[in-house]
């Protein structure tokens, strides 16, 4: 056996773990959630090929409205992630009184369980106890209680608000990184230029994150389009379907409805949503690493 | 290998070994249990049973509300289901259609011992399909304190829906408190709580030949009076589920609810205001006091090689002499009438609208996929409190959804 067969033969079994795993764990299910959209799978035990039915079942009952929905959901929960990541990140890296304890401040959304996170908004936006609808009484904001849940479009900015609370620390962390990494010499020599505050972010270090920053974005994205825990802890995809994204509807007919056909047909497309997102990623990545995105 | 190590790798061997092999002897019935634990009165009726069993073991799981019906229901269709488990009766025709329970069999004797419509609640085709378990039965409560603040006699409830509205209105602008709960999250109680509305006033949703019954005058007068007092209710009850409803309730900030007994109990724990509870009250078209009759079952599964044993089981603990300690400790509607009951009512008259309604109410309905009913209903009750519908709209095309699920 010659020298390089060998260590490809050796590269071979190193990889050959990783490979039975991801097989045995993703491939075989995305097989067979596949091969499952093309039945009617439900709770008899025998199911029948229907082709391309649950497909079009899809667009027939206002799911290109969810997809609308769910992308709407997505820009704005990344996009309020993102830029607040951005000013905390920039505001824990400067010499401000008392950054040790902000930086402790910003992580219990992270630490706490998710779950029990969710719940504490729960509450905060029950209209009869809940602190919000309190404090805006109090200051005489409203007359009476505030459902926030209670109403469509109230109900689907707090699921984003929530969305917000749960993805900030990672954002900020990564962005705080990203910012430390960036020569100290560059600030120092537009600070000896006369370049101010503003002149120095704009210039110098939102330039040097925008690697970070767009690498940070994809990767959001790719989470928060398949977000279900807060979305279905705080609502249910309710009232009358306002919060309902793509990952919602496919549990309610999956699970909720035992359609595993029609349900598997709608999961197939989150995952073809997910792989366009997935291989922007990798492509944004692979150009960091090239150097043509600077 | 040395002589320790084969000592070692014996006594390792026989502890793999033995404890497969003594439950081996065992047939083992799986039985899942909603909550978040087991019921002692279960739990010492299984002890009592497998004793005068031998060689049968019930392997009990306990699984919270939200994830039990959907687990049972999973691992049927994965073809490894339970021996026997605890499902909401609604579900029986879909899983008896889908041919993964097996039917019950029930002498007439052991039917005609249950309240009226309780064995119509387990009964497709004239098949009886669960073992009743559990009855939940609602009233209205008022809160006597509020009544009085808001100018309306305490002592005198409201016994129409005309009144109820009345009151809650009353209440709503002489107190600025809402006057009634209405119950429209996206949960399966608020179908529910429309129920009870329209069994209220002798409304139906399906017939017994199956046709859709959902628009009709009865109906349309529950949910119109539903919308109509809907403006004197909590602000946004889209947003709330039965039980945050009855919080709000104990809280003293609502006139009025429907609920189960279990208020009762939380009331006189709480012991914050003078209330009272009382049958529903009658619409329009009512003949007698009405309820929605819920009742929860034990489903036996086809496929677990225990059926007839589990159906054993089930009746066991859920024989007359059994059930009512476990009603008793979970504060259930009873499932049977007798002298327990009549001692029950007179020992705390708190239980006599819970019975009394059981002579004009209605079994949730039965459809092949009751989920597609539960969200078509909660779809109706929704678009009308939130004003997005008209009620005779909205009944018209709720009936009209109804129609592919049943």
């Amino acid at each position: 056996m010659s020298r390089s067969k060998g260590a490809s033969l050796f590269a071979f079994c190193l990889l050959l773990p990783a490979l039975l795993y991801i097989t045995g764990i993703v491939a075989y299910p995305l097989v067979e959630t596949v091969n499952l959209s093309f039945t009617d799978a439900a709770l008899k035990p025998v199911t029948k090929w229907v082709g391309w039915a649950n497909y079009e079942k899809i667009f027939n009952v206002n799911f290109s409205t969810i997809i609308v929905r769910t992308f709407i959901w997505t820009f704005f929960s990344v996009a309020i992630k993102m830029i607040i990541g951005v000013c905390a990140a920039v505001l824990l890296n400067a010499a401000l009184p008392g950054r040790a304890l902000f930086r402790i401040l910003l992580m219990p959304p992270w630490i706490v369980p998710m779950a029990i996170g969710i719940f504490m908004w729960g509450w905060m936006y029950n209209g009869q106890f809940g602190m919000i609808s309190g404090l805006l009484q109090n200051f005489g904001i409203t007359d009476g209680p505030v459902a926030f849940l209670g109403y469509g479009r109230s109900a689907f900015w707090a699921t984003i608000i929530t969305d917000v609370w749960i993805g900030v620390p990672l954002v900020t962390i990564y962005m705080l990184a990203a910012i430390q990494s960036i020569p100290k010499d560059l600030y120092e020599a537009a600070w000896t230029d006369g370049a101010g505050r503003f002149y120095r972010f704009r210039r110098i270090t939102l330039p040097m994150i925008v690697p970070a920053l767009i690498t940070m974005s994809m990767l959001s994205l790719i989470a928060t389009f398949n977000s279900f825990d807060i979305i279905w802890i705080l609502t249910r995809g309710g009232p009358s379907g306002e919060t309902t994204t793509m990952i919602i509807d496919t549990y309610k007919t999956a699970i909720g409805s035992y359609k595993y056909g029609e349900g598997a047909a709608r999961a197939v497309l989150i995952c073809l949503f997910l792989s366009v997102f997935c291989f922007f990623y990798f492509r944004t990545v692979s150009r960091i690493s090239s150097g043509d995105i600077r | 290998m040395n002589m320790h190590t084969k000592l070692l790798a014996g006594v390792a061997f026989a502890l793999i070994a033995l404890p497969g092999a003594a439950s081996a002897q065992d047939k083992v019935i799986t039985a899942l249990f909603c909550g978040d634990t087991m019921q002692p009165a279960h739990a010492e009726f299984i002890k009592t049973w497998e004793g005068n069993n031998p060689g049968f073991k019930i392997q009990t799981e306990v699984v919270g509300w939200d994830q039990c019906q959907d687990k049972a229901t999973t691992l049927a269709a994965a073809g490894t289901p339970y021996g026997i488990a605890y499902v909401g009766s609604r579900t029986l025709k879909q899983f008896a259609q889908n041919d993964l329970i097996v039917p019950i069999p029930f002498s007439e004797d052991e039917k005609k011992a249950y309240f009226p419509f309780v064995v119509g609640t387990v009964t497709t085709d004239g098949q009886q399909w669960g073992i009743p378990v559990a009855f939940s039965t609602k009233a209205l409560y008022w809160n006597k304190d509020l009544f009085a603040q808001a100018g309306l006699d305490p002592e005198k409830p409201p016994l129409t829906f005309a009144e109820e509205i009345a009151y809650a209105k009353q209440i709503k602008e002489k107190t600025g408190i809402a006057g009634f709960g209405v119950v429209a999250k996206d949960y399966d109680n608020t179908m529910h709580q429309f129920l009870h509305w329209v069994y209220s006033n002798n409304g139906t949703v399906i017939d017994d030949a199956g046709n859709i019954t959902l628009d009709s005058k009865e109906n349309l007068e529950a949910l119109t009076a539903l919308r109509d007092i809907t403006a004197f209710a909590e602000e946004g009850p889209t947003s709330y589920e039965q039980n945050e409803v009855r919080s709000i309730f104990l809280d003293g900030k609502l006139g009025m609810i429907q609920a189960s007994i279990a208020a009762a109990n939380r009331l006189k724990e709480a012991n914050k205001f003078k209330w009272g509870v009382t049958n529903l009250p009658l619409g329009p078209s009512a003949k007698g006091p009405g309820t929605l009759l819920i009742t929860d079952s034990l489903a036996v599964f086809k496929g677990s090689g225990v059926e007839e044993k589990a159906i054993e089981f089930g009746k066991f603990l859920t024989s007359p002499e059994n059930q009512p300690v476990y009603e008793k400790q979970e504060g259930l509607t009873p499932l049977r009438p007798g002298p327990a009951v009549d001692k029950m009512v007179a020992d705390d008259p708190s239980w006599k609208p819970y019975i009394d309604g059981i002579s004009f109410g209605g079994p949730e309905p039965l459809f092949t996929d009751y989920k597609g009913l539960q969200n078509t209903m909660i779809q109706l009750v929704q678009s009308v409190v939130t004003g997005t519908a008209e009620p005779a709209d909205a009944l018209k095309k709720a009936a009209a959804d109804l129609e592919q699920y049943k």
